[in-house]
């Protein structure tokens, strides 16, 4: 039997799926540091909302719905933090942000930071 | 080196002045002309002095300071003023000075310059690197030099800090009831032993903590300040989404190239906690990451171009102001109207960044 909550619900899984998705494509696909950080707090923003959205939906009005709201909140709250203070170091030992203009090779990138390796797709 | 030359690192503590006073006793205890330098340390920039746009008053109450202790110093010295020479110095301006073995290297590179034969500490001294200073710094400076260091034998006035500090009870009474509210939806059950059990942890949480919580009486304009937030978050939410589809389509399309640029903004928010959501703001909206803040001025690494002219439309700084300052504040001109803007990296081959920008963007952000 299909009701119109399990579609949500599916719907709602499967969107956060997407945006995990992506965001994963995008550590692997994207050139540094800096630029992965964006794409890293994409997951926890739609992903995990999406998903948490799902959650909220399937157990319906009681407390465990609430808890995840609470869930979202601190996840909101945590996640830039936490990018920020990524990139922040990385700005700190003085990483360079990669920008087109840029064109060093990946083995030049890799010597010079010593940190990063490249996924080698972007140009 | 001789024992009557003392470094002594001073800085604004309600000791200091007992502090001079004995150093300059010592100096002239030994034989020989006494010498004193006094140094102010600096500490590394904490933010929210930043914030207030004080570093320009900062050095003049520096400098006020070690004027003073001069001042202080020649009238201890009293008729022996002759036998003492005093000097002050700054260090650690230029430098990011941030542990105590930081602070102590310094020192001893100061000590080791002008031939110090003893280091005073002002029992209260605090640089401002961290509360608890004063012991790893006695450890640090007797690890870097042979130079003896002493504690001024002051006399304090004991703190003794009471268990429930002091609140009022509007704060505290605030804090018991958000504490029992956040306990009960944890709970859940809302049968008795929950209510009861909550009831006391609250109590005692919002008793002891609500200082800590809160550095004003919660006002009719921070509950106002509260439900702005409520309005704001779902704005959040659409710009998120927004920007999200974008990061995702360039990230899976092979075709979209990527721009990443570091840009600079002077946002039109002011004080740590604004400012701090706004950062925050920025970062949990893909294609925009806030690297640094300073004061004011955020950092900002952008991804591509779409994302970027939604920052310097100033969308998200609109809405904190709306959040903290009322409706009142929203009608500014946006950080780009207001010249606040600057690409860090500037394109090489693009005579105006910003023309080349709103072209790949289509200008539909904001």
């Amino acid at each position: 039997m299909v009701d119109v909550q399990s579609v949500a619900v599916i719907v709602l899984v499967g969107l956060g799926l997407f945006f995990t998705f992506v965001s994963t494509a995008g550590v692997l696909r994207l050139p540094d540091v800096y630029s992965r950080a964006h794409t890293a707090s994409q997951a926890d923003t739609l992903g995990a909302g999406f998903t948490l959205a799902a959650v909220a939906l399937a157990l319906g009005l009681e407390t465990g719905s609430y808890k995840t709201v609470l869930l979202l909140f601190f996840i909101f709250v945590t996640n830039p933090t936490a990018a920020h203070a990524i990139s922040r170091a990385a700005e700190e030992d003085g990483i360079e942000p990669w920008t087109t203009d840029d064109d060093r090779t990946d083995e030049e990138l890799y010597r010079d930071s010593k940190v990063e390796t490249d996924g080698g797709e972007n140009e | 080196m001789s024992d009557n030359r003392l470094l002594v690192p001073v800085a604004t503590s309600s000791t200091v002045r007992q502090t001079v006073e004995y150093a300059v006793r010592t100096a002239l205890d030994g034989e020989g002309d006494g010498y004193v330098r006094f140094v102010y340390v600096h500490s590394p920039e904490v933010s929210d002095d930043r914030l207030d746009d004080q570093r320009e008053s900062d050095v003049e109450t520096i400098s006020e300071l070690l004027d003073r202790i001069t001042v202080w110093a020649e009238e201890d010295a009293g008729d022996h003023a002759g036998e003492l020479t005093v000097e002050t110095d700054q260090i650690g301006a230029n430098r990011y000075l941030f542990s105590p073995s930081d602070v102590g290297a310094a020192l001893a590179e100061t000590a080791a310059e002008n031939d110090i034969g003893r280091v005073v500490l002002d029992p209260e001294y605090d640089p401002g690197v961290g509360s608890p200073l004063l012991r790893p710094l006695e450890v640090e400076l007797t690890r870097l030099t042979e130079i003896p260091v002493e504690e001024a034998p002051v006399q304090r006035q004991v703190r003794r800090r009471p268990l429930v500090l002091r609140s009022s009870p509007l704060q505290a009474g605030t804090l018991v009831f958000v504490s029992f509210v956040f306990y009960q939806i944890l709970g859940g059950t809302f049968d008795a032993f929950d209510l009861v059990t909550g009831a006391v942890s609250a109590t005692i949480v919002g008793v002891s903590l609500a200082r800590i919580t809160f550095n004003h009486d919660p006002s009719i304009a921070w509950l106002g300040r509260l439900l702005r937030m409520v309005i704001y978050v779902p704005y959040l939410f659409v710009e998120i989404i927004k920007a999200n589809v974008q990061v995702a389509a360039v990230i899976l399309d092979p075709r979209l190239p990527i721009d990443p640029r570091l840009t600079q903004v002077n946002a039109a928010v002011w004080g740590s906690v604004p400012v701090t959501t706004l950062a925050n703001s920025i970062t949990l909206t893909p294609g925009t990451l806030t690297v640094r803040v300073e004061g004011r001025t955020l950092t900002v690494h952008t991804l591509v171009a779409g994302p970027r002219e939604g920052l310097f439309d100033g969308g998200l700084e609109r809405a904190v102001r709306f959040v903290f300052y009322g409706r009142s504040a929203m009608n500014m001109p946006t950080p780009r109207e207001r010249g606040d803007t600057e690409v860090l990296q500037q394109p090489e081959d693009a005579d105006t960044p910003t023309e080349e920008a709103v072209e790949a963007d289509g200008g539909d952000q904001q």
